[in-house]
């Protein structure tokens, strides 16, 4: 159990926050609004699984913002093409997983710093989006890929069963597959992995793909919410993606840290938002509470770790 | 030990100024220049120069107060959110506190060391990494701007004598801003290339461990660089609020990626131990005279944001390249 400790606590933490609401504004437990804060969290959820894979390998990812956007549109302007929804999200898909293996490449086979890399490809990507959209969304999508042709209830099912049965697959993957042994060996010490017989820039080129492929998922996930497709939809979501993980106790010195953390992260960062105005405190306090929850999350986390090692300050990578 | 230090090199100074890391985006930026002066309407004017000075003069500051903090191997990610922070708690103390506006800025300045004291403590007591604890106060202190405003307050109307700072000119030229942005730049030079503090800092980024040992006081140089980034962001705010006219909660949204880019693109080295103070100049007007040229030569301004970022792989492409050959060549 204690393996688990973090996500626990932090699992902990939102059930007191969900006692509270229960206590106190038990509308929040409207079946409409629980489903509405758990579709819109999905798509978080999806990407946070990739930025989970990708800060276990000891790198990090802030363009996939850019990559929502980029994706998003493609899905929305195939779809009002006429394209049938499966080619749609096959495409989408495609593309993220290659804008990812932009970011793999550079990392793992130039050897240069994830951080500087994505930062790079960040504006590249969206001020090349901004050029070609104009800035302009993809307007009036078709019905047939509005929740997929479904009903909304059906939709919004199949969006929650999606990013489930993901989380399960990576769960699954990351503790019982060589490949997701191998994500945690590169994280915690990439030589060692190396003379282990592990390929390290294989691991990395890996997950930044598999993050591009998960972030086009989401974007997918998300467009099929509306009918407009918005062209900067993703701008900032890498820092929340980021956020969720760091809350859910993945150490950003690679190695350490499950997707359940990355769970316990995304839904405890994404019900407090929703749940204020049911508190009776206004909305615009959310990102300040959120950021005092990142603080306390990773502080608590220091002055446990404290006694027992000692990291030296600066940048971790 | 200190490579920069210690030039052993022995190759001609101008040849290896020219072929520095430095030398080749200086190179760029006169290129850069000399083509916007060809194809562009007015580039090549004073004027001109001078208003290309007051576009980077925000963001400029923030690089500067991010270059010793990347030198040290860590980062702060909440000068943006802080420039918000710090505007909006700049117009509140001034309209709603009816505290004169020289008086509203000092305390501003006094907001943004208390913030970077903060942003300090939880990387030097707790040792928690710069990247998380500042991506914590990023979220933090964009939020409190947005709590204390509404999100929608919005401070405006203020005196033409301060608007002066952000939008006047000294003898119908000089911008009013480009005084504070050249002593900044000179006491961050001093700071980074002329004291011992300075020379402390990079030896924090090669090794923390090691500069403890040598006895270099690395929490105090760290609370330092961050209390001062603090400060500076928060200097920056002012000059925002007085440029603009208006005092936002949204106030520098994205402007620490574009800190950032500006001092990577110059040189500093995002590992630390490496990295100067004129660098991150070049790197920061690489940037604003592209987007300057751009727009007066009737160009797409996205361009400028995709020329950037490859530019940032190239430059750190070609480093990464050079140090591969020069540690081969020593290896022979």
């Amino acid at each position: 159990m204690s393996r688990y400790k973090r996500e626990l606590s932090v699992a902990g933490a939102l059930g007191l926050l969900l006692l509270v609401l229960g206590l106190f504004a038990p509308k929040f437990f409207d079946p409409a609004n629980l489903r509405a804060v758990a579709v819109s969290n999905a798509p978080v959820l999806v990407a946070a699984l990739g930025m989970t894979l990708v800060i276990l390998a000891r790198q990090i990812d802030i363009s996939i913002g850019s990559q929502f956007s980029i994706c998003g549109m493609i899905a929305g302007l195939l779809a009002k093409q006429g394209v049938p929804a499966p080619v749609v999200a096959l495409v989408t898909v495609a593309a993220g997983a290659a804008l990812g293996a932009v970011n793999g490449g550079l990392v793992a086979g130039l050897q240069l710093p994830s951080i500087v890399v994505t930062l790079a490809t960040m504006v590249t990507w969206r001020e090349a989006l901004r050029w070609i959209s104009e800035g302009q969304a993809v307007q009036n999508l078709p019905e047939s890929f509005l929740w997929l042709g479904m009903s909304r209830p059906a939709g919004q099912a199949f969006i929650l069963i999606a990013a489930l049965a993901l989380l399960g697959l990576f769960a699954w993957a990351l503790r019982s597959l060589p490949a997701g042994r191998a994500v945690y060996a590169v994280g915690s010490d990439a030589e060692a992995a190396r003379l282990a017989g592990i390929r390290p820039r294989r691991v990395v080129f890996g997950v930044f793909v598999l993050m591009g492929a998960l972030t086009a998922f989401a974007a997918l996930l998300t467009a099929i919410q509306f009918r407009n497709v918005l062209p900067n939809e993703g701008g900032g979501l890498e820092l929340k993606v980021i956020a969720a993980a760091v809350v859910g106790g993945i150490a950003v010195s690679g190695g350490r840290g499950t997707v359940w953390g990355a769970l316990a992260g995304v839904l405890f960062l994404g019900v407090i938002g929703p749940a204020l105005p049911f508190l009776g405190t206004q909305a615009y306090w959310e990102k300040a509470l959120q950021g005092s929850i990142i603080l306390i999350a990773v502080a608590s986390d220091a002055i446990n770790l404290r006694q027992r090692r000692d990291v030296g300050p600066g940048l971790a990578h | 030990m200190l490579a920069q230090a210690l030039p052993t090199d022995s190759k001609p100074r101008l040849r290896r100024l020219v072929l520095s890391h430095e030398g080749v985006l200086a190179l760029l930026l006169v290129a850069e220049v000399a083509v916007f002066s060809v194809i562009g309407r007015n580039f090549w004017t004073a004027g001109n120069a001078f208003e290309i000075v007051r576009l980077g003069a925000e963001i400029g500051l923030l690089a500067l107060a991010l270059t010793p903090v990347i030198v040290t191997g860590g980062i702060d990610l909440s000068v943006g959110s802080l420039m918000g922070l710090s505007a909006v708690l700049f117009g509140k103390m001034w309209r709603d506190g009816h505290l004169p506006l020289p008086v509203a800025a000092a305390a501003t300045l006094g907001i943004g060391a208390l913030a970077g004291l903060v942003n300090a403590a939880l990387i030097t007591r707790l040792r928690i990494p710069a990247l998380i604890v500042t991506l914590g106060s990023f979220s933090l202190y964009r939020g409190l701007a947005e709590g204390v405003t509404s999100a929608v307050d919005n401070f405006t109307n203020f005196p033409d004598a301060f608007l002066f700072l952000g939008q006047g000119y000294f003898f119908g030229v000089i911008p009013a801003q480009l005084p504070i942005f050249a002593a900044v730049a000179v006491g961050y030079y001093l700071l980074l290339h002329r004291s011992a503090a300075g020379r402390g800092l990079y030896a924090i980024g090669f090794s923390p461990e090691g500069a403890r040992h040598a006895g270099i006081p690395v929490e105090r140089r760290l609370t330092l660089v961050y209390l001062l980034s603090g400060v500076v962001a928060s200097l920056a705010a002012v000059l925002y609020v007085s440029h603009n006219g208006q005092a936002k909660a949204d106030a520098g949204t994205g402007y620490e990626l574009r800190a950032i880019t500006a001092v990577v693109l110059g040189g500093t080295s995002i590992f630390g131990g490496r990295g100067n103070v004129h660098g991150t100049l070049i790197g920061l007007f690489a940037i604003v005279v592209l987007q300057q040229g751009l727009l007066l030569s009737d160009g797409p301004a996205e361009l400028a944001g995709i020329l950037v970022g490859v530019l940032l792989i190239v430059a750190i492409a070609a480093n990464r390249l050079i140090a591969t050959l020069a540690a081969r060549r020593k290896g022979e």
